[in-house]
C-alpha cells in the first residue's frame, strides 16, 4: 500500500478507505454545489436584469407585421424633419411612425414600459426626445399614452416618436421597440425600402 | 496539557481574528459606494454612461433670472458658484441627474434648489452624438470654494455605478473674503 493511500491526519490516525470514500465524495460534492448555491442566489437579479434590458432582436422585414405584446407590430414611416431653425445643424429630429393593430386588450400589463428606441449600425440608441416637439395632425400618440388610450381589440393605433440623433447616424438607424413582457427580446424593424 | 494549552490559544486567535474582521468590515453603503472617476477642469471624463468637461467656474453675490416671465433677484449669505460644462452621452441616451458641491471640510452641496427651473439645470436628458450642457448653480459658504470638489452622476443615488469626481483647484480669496473674480450680478439667461 502506498503512502497516500493511507494518509496521516493531525490527530495521528490513519483514515479508513469509507472516510477516505466520503472525504473524496463531499470534495467532488463541493464542485456541483457551489456553482449551484451561486446561480440560485443569483437567479433573481439575473431575472431583473434582464426584464429591464433588450438584449435579443428579432428582425422584422418592411413591410411586415410582427406579433410582439399581444398585439401585431408595423414599421409604417421612419423621416427625418428638416427646417427647424432651434436645432442644430448636425441633429436631425427624426420620426419614427408604427401601426399596431391591437390583439390582446390588458396594454397596461403587456406593454409596461413600452420603450421606442432608435438603433445604428454601431450599437448606439436613442430614447425618445422630449427636446423637440411638433404639432400633430393627426391622432398619433406616443407608445406610453397608448397604453392607457382604452384601445379595443382590433383597433389600429398610430404611434408616433420623435428622436434627436445626429447627422452621421441617420443613414444606420433602425427603429426597435421593447415591451417589459418581451424582454429581454425586442423588435427590430429593417429600414423603409423604396 | 499542552494540548488543551495550544486549543485555548488557538481559540484566542479566532476570535481575535474575528473582532478585527467584524470592526473593519465596510458599511454597506460604502461597498457599493459609486465608483469615482478623478479628474480637473477642461479635462473629458468618461464616466460608464456620459462624458463631461468643465468649462468654467463663475462666483457671484447674486443671480437674475427670469422667472414666470417676472425678474428675479436671489441674494444669499455665502456665494453663488456657477458651474458651466459639455455633456455628451456615450452610446445610449442617458439623463444626468445628480451635481453635489464638495468643499475642503467636507461640507457637501447640493446644485441649488432655487434655481431648478433655469436653463441648463439638472436634470439633463443627454442623446448619443448630440452635444450637450448643464448650468449647474450652488449657494456655498466662501470658505469652502477653494479646494473643492465637483461629483457628478447619472442618477440621484448611483450604487456601484461611475460618478465625476472634478477637482476645481485653488481660488484665491478677495479682501472681503470672497473668491477672486466674484462678480455682483449673474444672469442666468437661457443661453449660456
Amino acid at each position: 500500500m502506498s503512502i497516500a493511500a493511507q494518509p496521516i491526519d493531525e490527530t495521528g490516525n490513519g483514515r479508513t478507505p469509507a472516510e477516505r470514500r466520503w472525504w473524496l465524495r463531499s470534495l467532488l460534492a463541493l464542485v456541483v454545489l457551489i456553482p449551484a448555491a451561486l446561480a440560485v442566489m443569483s437567479y433573481d437579479s439575473v431575472k431583473e436584469l434582464l426584464r429591464n434590458q433588450d438584449f435579443f432582436a428579432t428582425d422584422v422585414a418592411w413591410g411586415s407585421k410582427a406579433r410582439f405584446g399581444g398585439s401585431d407590430w408595423q414599421l409604417t414611416d421612419l423621416r427625418a424633419a428638416l427646417g427647424r431653425a432651434d436645432i442644430p445643424p448636425e441633429v436631425v429630429p427624426v420620426l419614427v411612425d408604427m401601426t399596431v393593430t391591437v390583439g390582446e386588450t390588458n396594454l397596461q400589463t403587456l406593454w409596461l414600459s413600452c420603450r421606442i428606441m432608435l438603433i445604428d449600425s454601431a450599437g448606439r440608441r436613442w430614447l425618445p426626445t422630449a427636446a423637440v416637439s411638433f404639432r400633430q395632425t393627426d391622432d398619433a400618440m406616443t407608445c406610453n399614452s397608448a397604453i392607457f388610450s382604452g384601445a379595443k381589440g382590433g383597433d389600429a393605433l398610430k404611434i408616433r416618436e420623435t428622436f434627436l440623433v445626429p447627422k452621421d447616424a441617420t443613414a444606420t438607424i433602425r427603429p426597435a421597440v421593447g415591451v417589459a413582457s418581451e424582454r429581454p427580446g425586442f423588435l427590430l424593424f429593417q429600414r423603409p425600402q423604396n | 496539557m499542552m494540548r488543551r494549552i495550544a486549543n485555548i490559544a488557538v481559540l484566542l486567535v479566532a476570535a481575535l481574528l474575528c473582532y478585527g474582521m467584524q470592526t473593519t468590515k465596510p458599511h454597506y453603503a460604502d461597498l457599493t459606494a459609486p465608483i469615482p472617476v478623478y479628474g480637473k477642469i477642461q479635462d473629458t471624463l468618461r464616466t460608464r454612461t456620459f462624458d463631461i468637461a468643465v468649462d468654467k467656474v463663475a462666483f457671484a453675490r447674486t443671480l437674475k433670472l427670469n422667472r414666470f416671465g417676472q425678474q428675479k433677484l436671489l441674494t444669499s449669505g455665502g456665494v453663488w458658484a456657477i458651474v458651466t460644462a459639455k455633456l455628451n452621452a456615450r452610446d445610449r441616451s442617458t439623463m444626468v441627474a445628480a451635481a453635489t458641491w464638495q468643499g475642503p471640510d467636507g461640507l457637501n452641496y447640493r446644485a441649488s434648489e432655487r434655481v431648478s427651473l433655469a436653463a441648463g439645470a439638472l436634470p439633463v436628458a443627454l442623446d448619443p452624438g448630440v452635444a450637450g450642457k448643464t448650468r449647474l448653480v450652488f449657494e456655498v459658504l466662501p470658505s469652502q470654494v477653494t479646494g473643492a470638489t465637483l461629483s457628478v452622476s447619472g442618477k440621484l443615488a448611483g450604487p456601484l455605478d461611475s460618478e465625476a469626481r472634478i477637482a476645481l483647484g485653488s481660488v484665491a480669496v478677495q479682501a472681503d473674503g470672497l473668491p477672486e473674480g466674484t462678480i455682483e450680478t449673474y444672469e442666468l439667461g437661457e443661453t449660456f
